[in-house]
């Protein structure tokens, strides 16, 4: 059962559309990305899957249906404008947002008191929340989201705030749970976290769907273009097929011609008597690929 | 239902923890209790002195002076002869004027039979309490002028004995007491601050969850209905209990400082009036603090909402503007249509039920429309935070509140 289907969904605001005729799915137990630059339309789509908005057009299903008030137990959400009620005391806090994720008052203080010393926050739990440091609350708005096993998390940029090991530790929290069988959807700019954690991924770019697919898929459809080579002869200028050679420490980078395959210039080199060392398809990174379309398709202001 | 449990139990809590809240109900019957104890020490230095003389001693006790050009006055009473000095001219007043033994002088004009002119003569000017003393010159005036008939001086002074008779059963309460007046508007003075207080706390709850952004995270957990009923529940008990403290306290002090109140038999309030009362606060503390709930969704901060407020409180000050006519004629036309209108009514009707008695059927039609006004609005309400005006954190706009309110936002 596709945990979340989102179909052909728009939704204005004033003169200004904010998402449009936007499509995808999200499947049990994978890690999908959001993403989209500032305004792009990802917190709106979110909150239309939420039931937060209302989309003008177009349907939305979640956990095998239209959103109800008893799904809202079944998932966990961690909003991009978050915060906790600053004069509340950390344990209180948790245990009442626990409950009203349905966890009973016993069971919500267990779990509490579990998630307190795995987020190794069990010493601050009597402390005001304004009293714990922007890292802190970063953990303890990610105890709210996952403290009631929910089947779908959906998550706002979960790293912000967080230091290099609090990172790797909800980096593993966020694997454990869709080994789980949890699905989890991600909005982050951090590109580098969608590529170690993502499975498939969805680009929008002013309001529109510019990019969808799995990870290794997409990257490897935006390769070819480039080669990375480590000669021990020079490469000679003009080779057919090149349309930019450049020379760094690591070896050369050279940009095929639109009409040139790998392969053609792999051929050009040998027949030349290029000795090489290293050839290599180049896969463009997510950050590429990201300014590469959003580029092309214009920024939003 | 539990989700509204669980929101009403945390509300309560966290107001009945909050140090503002537990200082503000202390505070006030401790300032009560120190004041009494100032005012019991004040009285035992001062035996015998009235209370009033020791919150306002009186400023000035000194004689008036007195010049009768027109040879009305031949006899100053015996009763006013120390407060009254008469002087032969002008000159030997301005002297014992200026040597303080008098506070001013009058001069009655010799024409004063055809042009009734009276000229005060003062050091200086006060003019609230600087004539305070005309009434003296007032009296002896009229007990020269009908000093040949005494009988008519006494008709001039009270040209009539009015007694009024009512034929109903029910203890009568006297039209010239005081308390005629006074219990009426206290019960109203004591119900605006309770419902206005209490409406208030919703504003800051709301706010202050829009302010620590907890608002997207309660709203993909809990419907906006079930926060509103919570939070109303347990916001208007706990303005309930601060005021049972607070009335509590106040007759405990009025006991410690030796004093016993009792009311007349016929200003004793009947056992309807407060449950009518309770009836009363709780649909007009909806309607207010699902209204006061509305300004909190749509202002982005407390001190916007605080102006917003104004709009939406002005209906529950319209009964205060009209509170002489509502314990005067409390069954008129203007007392009718503000004790049934539903936003002027809470307040409207609770004084009207204080001044008289009501016809059942104009109590019971104004808990109708209260009624069915409350659930309009708290219906709206909840609807407005779904709206994303909510979470867009914009400035206060009063056509988008209304839009919102009515669902187009």
């Amino acid at each position: 059962m596709t945990t979340i289907a989102v179909d052909q969904i728009s939704k204005r605001f004033g003169q200004q559309t904010a998402v449009d005729a936007v499509s995808f799915t999200v499947e049990p137990g994978e890690i999908f990305a959001l993403l989209g630059p500032n305004g792009a339309g990802k917190t709106t789509a979110i909150r239309i899957i939420l039931d937060i908005f209302k989309a003008d057009s177009g349907t939305v299903s979640v956990l095998g249906g239209p959103m109800t008030e008893a799904k809202k137990d079944r998932l966990g959400y961690l909003p991009e404008e978050r915060g906790l009620y600053q004069d509340g005391q950390l344990d209180r806090t948790l245990v009442y947002l626990a409950t009203l994720k349905g966890l009973s008052g016993p069971d919500a203080s267990r779990k509490v008191d579990q998630m307190l010393k795995r987020f190794e926050l069990y010493d601050h739990r009597k402390k005001k929340i304004k009293e714990l440091s922007k890292g802190m609350q970063q953990k303890a708005q990610l105890i709210v989201t996952l403290i009631h096993d929910p089947e779908l998390i959906i998550i706002d940029e979960p790293f912000s705030a967080l230091d290099p090991v609090n990172t790797q530790m909800v980096k593993d929290l966020l694997r454990e749970e869709r080994d789980k069988g949890t699905c989890i959807v991600m909005c982050t700019h951090q590109m580098h976290q969608v590529e170690e954690l993502a499975d498939r991924l969805v680009l929008i770019n002013q309001g529109k769907v510019v990019l969808y697919g799995g990870l290794q898929e997409i990257r490897r459809s935006y390769s070819g273009q480039e080669v990375h080579v480590h000669a021990l002869t020079e490469i000679p200028t003009g080779l057919p097929g090149a349309a930019l050679i450049e020379k760094d420490n690591s070896g050369y980078r050279i940009h095929l011609e639109p009409s040139t395959t790998p392969q053609s210039l792999l051929r050009n080199l040998v027949e030349r008597g290029v000795q090489l060392e290293k050839f290599e398809v180049a896969i463009p990174t997510l950050d590429e690929i990201f300014i590469q379309v959003v580029t092309a398709e214009g920024h939003p202001q | 239902m539990n989700k509204v449990r669980i929101v009403f139990l945390h509300e309560f809590l966290l107001v009945l923890r909050s140090r503002s809240f537990l200082l503000t109900l202390f505070l006030i019957p401790l300032a009560g209790f120190a004041v009494i104890l100032v005012i019991g020490g004040l009285q035992k230095n001062n035996q015998g002195a009235p209370l009033t003389s020791l919150i306002a001693p009186p400023s000035d006790t000194k004689p008036v002076g007195l010049i009768d050009q027109s040879g009305i006055i031949t006899t100053i009473p015996e009763s006013v002869s120390n407060l009254i000095m008469s002087y032969p001219d002008a000159e030997s007043a301005r002297v014992a004027l200026t040597n303080q033994k008098i506070s001013g002088y009058y001069v009655v004009a010799a024409d004063y039979l055809t042009t009734g002119q009276v000229d005060l003569y003062r050091t200086d000017f006060n003019p609230i309490g600087g004539t305070d003393d005309s009434y003296l010159l007032s009296g002896l005036l009229e007990e020269n002028l009908f000093s040949a008939d005494p009988q008519l001086l006494n008709l001039f002074r009270q040209p009539m004995k009015l007694e009024t008779h009512f034929e109903s059963t029910a203890p009568q309460r006297d039209p010239n007491s005081a308390l005629t007046f006074f219990l009426p508007y206290a019960v109203t003075m004591l119900f605006y601050i309770l419902i206005l207080g209490s409406s208030s706390t919703m504003l800051n709850s709301i706010t202050n969850e829009k302010q620590n952004r907890v608002m997207e995270i309660l709203l993909t957990s809990i419907t906006p209905l079930q926060m509103l009923t919570g939070k109303i529940i347990a916001l208007g008990l706990i303005g309930l209990l601060q005021t049972t403290f607070w009335s509590v306290s106040a007759f405990f002090l009025y006991r410690v400082s030796g004093r016993t109140f009792q009311l007349p038999v016929e200003f004793a309030l009947p056992v309807s009036l407060l449950l009518w009362g309770l009836l009363y606060f709780v649909l007009g503390y909806a309607i207010y603090a699902s209204l006061m709930a509305g300004v909190g969704a749509i202002v982005p901060n407390l001190r916007e909402g605080s102006q917003a407020t104004i709009i939406v409180i002005i209906p529950l000050v319209i009964p205060l503007f009209f509170i002489n006519t509502l314990i005067s004629a409390p069954n008129g036309g203007i007392s009718m249509v503000l004790s049934l209108f539903p936003l002027t009514a809470p307040v409207a009707m609770l004084t009207r039920l204080a001044a008289t008695q009501v016809p059942f059927y104009q109590t019971a039609l104004a808990a109708v429309l209260q009624a069915g006004t409350a659930i309009l609005i708290v219906r709206a309400v909840s609807g407005l935070f779904r709206a994303q005006i909510l979470l867009s954190g914009q400035a206060f706009k009063m056509k988008l509140f209304l839009r919102a309110l009515v669902g187009k936002a």
